[in-house]
């Protein structure tokens, strides 16, 4: 994969593609993705919305086009995904305020809310730090710092091969620790 | 969660790491993971919003890389391990940044004669040295390891994308699945395979060692022969087991196991054995039972001892 995708990298560099052109040159390939991706019967309005992103703001040149926009889409459905589980919850903690009178968010609860995040922080630290020193390294420094995978297997001098699994390792873990966090 | 949830669940982990590299690709890979089930999108949604609270979750203090702790002066006898509690606590101290990170990556493990000790990887590999070893490990490469001299029984976590590999002089065993043992002394190299399989010289004779198999490399070429599975690394155990093997072989392996000078006399060094010789580390009480088991008698000389045909009277 990393060696084609330099390749790739450099190529398109080159070119003057417009994303709009790529946008519908693939079109079908990302409504199908859209779709997969759980739009279901809104697909063709996500792909629409993002048509008019791409057309109300010129990008120019893009590295990697089609990667670019299957993120952008990938992109949109986390934001449905959110707006969605937080409409939801607005309305169950509508429905759970009995008479509907919205919580007054005191002193009090602020103090509370900053010893629970710390305690969080604690356990989030612990988790991490049982997995050893070089899976916490990889974590950080992927998911903190944004580095690739195949970037940290580089300066880390290890296989790629051990950055995915180290990756994998950490992911599951913290994941856990999260989930777990939102049903305590 | 059932089985094929927790199957989701961890195939959806894998695509929230691919799906946030920034070099990722793979959407068609990706798309046609989706269509496989709808609760796929559900699993990655979920995992991805929970992964979008996660730098709130992290606090800020940097980490290095583990620093072996390596010094034979210090830790002479009793088995140690890196990655240990304390080790790891240890190596945290030194938060070392990627770029300065020395060079000096290659390091000896030794043990005398009669010592042994074992080496936990990272990675979940043992390593487990006989006496008289020498062996070679790289800092930045978990997954190799140089037999210098000696003996070593290797339990490898096999990773078919990132083989261990065990270079002994020009020789390379590589695992592809594997516990196994090599003996590296007097020119001669005798690797045995009790789990998996070993690849000798995968690179020119790619010979594939199946559990069971052993193969020799001496001044008399290359020799393929069975070996009891049970045999192998035996002397981890504390016993020695042989099928119709050299005497003179045999007496490395005790001098190495047992931390004794042993000269076997040249009429006993073509001699064969089949058995199991229980090892002690009383040479006296070592000698006095395996001798006469190998049809050989034992004699004392200077600070050492003599292996020698015959079943002469022990002094």
């Amino acid at each position: 994969m990393a060696t084609g995708l330099v390749a790739s990298h450099w190529t398109v560099l080159g070119m003057a593609t417009g994303l709009s052109a790529i946008f519908l040159a693939n079109r079908a390939a990302l409504l199908r993705f859209v779709r997969a991706r759980g739009a279901g019967d809104d697909a063709e309005d996500v792909i629409q919305e993002m048509w008019m992103k791409l057309e109300a703001k010129d990008l120019g040149p893009v590295a990697d086009p089609l990667p670019y926009l299957y993120r952008m889409a990938n992109n949109l459905m986390l934001d449905r995904y959110r707006s969605a589980t937080r409409r939801e919850r607005r309305e169950q903690d509508w429905a759970e305020g009995a008479g509907g009178v919205m919580a007054d968010p005191s002193e009090d609860l602020a103090v509370d809310e900053r010893m629970i995040l710390a305690q969080r922080l604690r356990e989030a630290e612990k988790v991490l730090r049982e997995l050893g020193p070089r899976v916490e390294l990889v974590f950080r420094r992927f998911r903190l710092e944004g580095v690739g995978q195949r970037q940290i297997a580089e300066d880390l001098g290890v296989s790629l091969t051990t950055v995915e699994k180290d990756l994998q390792k950490a992911y599951r873990a913290m994941l856990a620790l999260r989930l777990r966090l939102d049903t305590e | 969660m059932n089985g094929a949830e927790a199957m989701i669940h961890e195939a959806a982990i894998g695509w929230v790491i691919r799906t946030r590299d920034p070099e990722f690709t793979d959407w068609e890979g990706f798309t046609a993971w989706l269509e496989a089930d709808p609760g796929h999108a559900a699993a990655y949604d979920a995992l991805m919003a929970a992964d979008a609270d996660l730098p709130s979750l992290l606090p800020e203090n940097p980490v290095g890389m583990p620093e072996p702790a390596n010094d034979p002066g210090e830790r002479r006898s009793r088995p140690w391990r890196w990655v240990g509690g304390g080790a790891i606590a240890a190596a945290l101290v030194a938060a070392i940044s990627i770029g300065s990170w020395n060079r000096t990556d290659i390091y000896s493990v030794t043990t005398r004669p009669g010592e042994t000790r074992t080496i936990a990887l990272e990675d979940g590999t043992r390593i487990d040295l006989n006496g008289g070893t020498t062996l070679r490990l790289d800092r930045k490469n978990m997954r190799f390891a140089a037999l210098d001299a000696g003996e070593a029984a290797f339990t490898v976590r096999h990773d078919a994308a990132d083989p261990f590999r065990v270079t002994v002089g020009e020789a390379v065993f590589e695992d592809a699945g594997t516990v196994f043992n090599i003996v590296h002394a007097s020119g001669a190299t005798r690797i045995g395979v009790s789990e998996g399989k070993v690849i000798y010289n995968p690179q020119a004779e790619a010979i594939a060692l199946p559990a069971g198999r052993a193969l020799t490399d001496d001044a008399s070429g290359l020799h393929l022969m069975a070996v009891a599975p049970e045999a192998v690394a035996s002397w981890r155990q504390g016993s020695l087991v042989y099928a119709n093997a050299a005497v003179g072989d045999i007496g490395q392996d005790i001098a190495r196991s047992l931390g004794v000078r042993l000269t076997i006399a040249p009429g006993a060094q073509a001699m064969r054995f089949t058995g199991t010789i229980r090892l002690d580390r009383n040479p006296e009480r070592f000698f006095a039972t395996a001798a006469p088991l190998m049809g050989l008698s034992a004699v004392r000389q200077g600070d050492g001892w003599v292996l020698k045909e015959g079943h002469g009277p022990q002094s």
